[in-house]
């Protein structure tokens, strides 16, 4: 998949639109002003559209754009780098959970078209996520128990 | 459930005409996300944990509520606002709304990366216990009739990242998609009472507490908080190290279960359905394997 121009544009433009809601979304929720979290969301918004490009350009990379994006300000915050400093300064003006809200409420909207099916596997569905929640819990505790006895720890 | 895609995702987010459709549905989704903010941050106080509501939770019970097939049904003026052509918009602009996320996600660990590296060989080897979700999971789910959904639904624990993951690689209206979003509301919606009542009750197994303790870092702060909250009440002797070995453990997920996913627990679950399914499948459901684009 090369670089789509047009559609670059498009997602740029809806990244705005986001990016629009998560301000108005922390100012309601958090407190934090519209104005002194602009240069933050700007920088977010500047890192997932890169994180497209670079997903665009590396189809063969099993890894998805949120991945990218994670990386890359993983990579800008490490204590070590010189970006550090100011892009942690803008970036928090960005609430992490303020970026929720707009994610979820487009989330439930778009299973809209699979509550049939949804209510069709409910019960099945509850039981199979209470494995799922246990299965990673005592999966976890169990080989940490073990490590921290070989370890000496506990 | 493999219904025709008239558009691609690269057509549904050009406004070109559509201008109506994408009106709607963002003010839709500022609408919902200024009355989850508004409502904020709940705690309610029962007698075995303090349950913790978050906007998020609020914000996707809304989305849902609102849609043609629940609310929309009785409410004529709702099936004006929210129709089909939002519902299908609505999944390219998850994957598009999950980056700021992404971004943010990243500048929690950056600055922890040294605390990261030194945390030790337990506190990585415990990350594997991740999987146990596709051992203890994925035959039930196939036990119970369920075909390319369990690949999603038993993955991982089911949070925003791998949502992204799934989302990217299957799209979030296939099987896969929706196996996934079946586990992740569930854990949206009773994750944090589940946990903290898991985890205090998970003190009986014999398990030590910072073995619990570790593995209530799932990669969801808000779990983690009501997992670890009600592990370090339940054995206050503990309290401080429970809290400091979870937030760790958590954050070690927040860096590694993204690549555990991509790396080992997707190719371990494409591979374990296709060994198992045929011994446990039953018919109906979803069979055809979609290869990720």
């Amino acid at each position: 998949m090369a670089i789509s121009g047009p559609k670059l544009l498009n997602q740029l433009k809806l990244l705005i639109v986001i990016g629009i809601m998560i301000l108005i979304a922390q100012r309601i929720g958090y407190g934090i002003g519209i104005l002194q979290a602009i240069p933050g969301m700007i920088l977010v918004i500047v890192i997932s559209l890169f994180a497209l490009v670079i997903r665009a350009l590396l189809p063969k990379v099993q890894m998805p754009a949120f991945a990218w994006a994670s990386l890359t300000a993983l990579i800008l915050s490490m204590p070590f780098m010189p970006t550090a400093e100011v892009f942690l300064r803008f970036t928090d003006e960005v609430n992490f959970l303020g970026t929720t809200a707009p994610i979820l409420a487009f989330a439930g909207i778009s299973v809209g078209d699979k509550i049939q099916k949804l209510k069709s596997l409910s019960w099945k569905v509850v039981i199979v996520a209470i494995a799922v929640f246990c299965g990673t819990f005592f999966g976890s505790a169990i080989i940490a128990h073990i490590i921290l006895t070989l370890q000496g720890i506990i | 459930m493999s219904e025709e895609r008239t558009m691609s995702e690269e057509q549904l987010i050009d406004p070109k005409g559509r201008i109506p459709v994408f009106l709607r549905l963002t003010l839709t989704v500022l609408g919902i996300s200024m009355i989850s903010e508004v409502i904020g941050i709940q705690r309610i106080p029962t007698g075995i944990a303090t349950i913790v509501l978050l906007p998020m939770l609020y914000a996707v019970v809304i989305g849902i509520l609102i849609t043609p097939d629940v609310l929309g049904k009785p409410i004529k003026a709702l099936r004006k606002l929210i129709s089909d052509d939002e519902i299908k918009l609505a999944g390219p602009m998850v994957m598009l709304a999950l980056l700021p996320l992404g971004v943010k996600y990243g500048t929690l660990v950056g600055p922890n990366i040294v605390r990261v590296v030194q945390a030790g060989p337990a506190f990585l080897l415990q990350e594997l216990g991740n999987l146990g979700t596709i051992f203890l999971a994925l035959p039930l789910a196939l036990l119970l009739g369920l075909k390319r959904e369990a690949v999603g639904a038993t993955v991982s624990i089911c949070r925003e990242p791998t949502l992204g993951v799934i989302g990217e690689r299957y799209g979030i209206s296939s099987a896969e998609g929706t196996g996934i979003l079946g586990t992740y509301l569930i854990g949206t919606v009773f994750g944090t009472v589940f946990f903290s009542i898991l985890a205090t009750t998970s003190v009986a197994t014999g398990l030590h507490p910072l073995a619990l303790a570790m593995a209530s870092g799932m990669g969801s702060g808000s779990m983690m908080t009501a997992a670890s909250g009600a592990l370090a009440a339940t054995v206050p002797e503990f309290g401080d190290q429970i809290l400091a070995f979870a937030a760790t453990s958590n954050m070690l997920t927040g860096v590694t279960g993204l690549y555990m996913v991509v790396l080992v627990g997707l190719p371990l679950v494409n591979f374990l359905y296709r060994i198992l399914e045929p011994v446990l499948g039953r018919s109906g459901g979803t069979r055809e394997v979609k290869d990720g684009n």
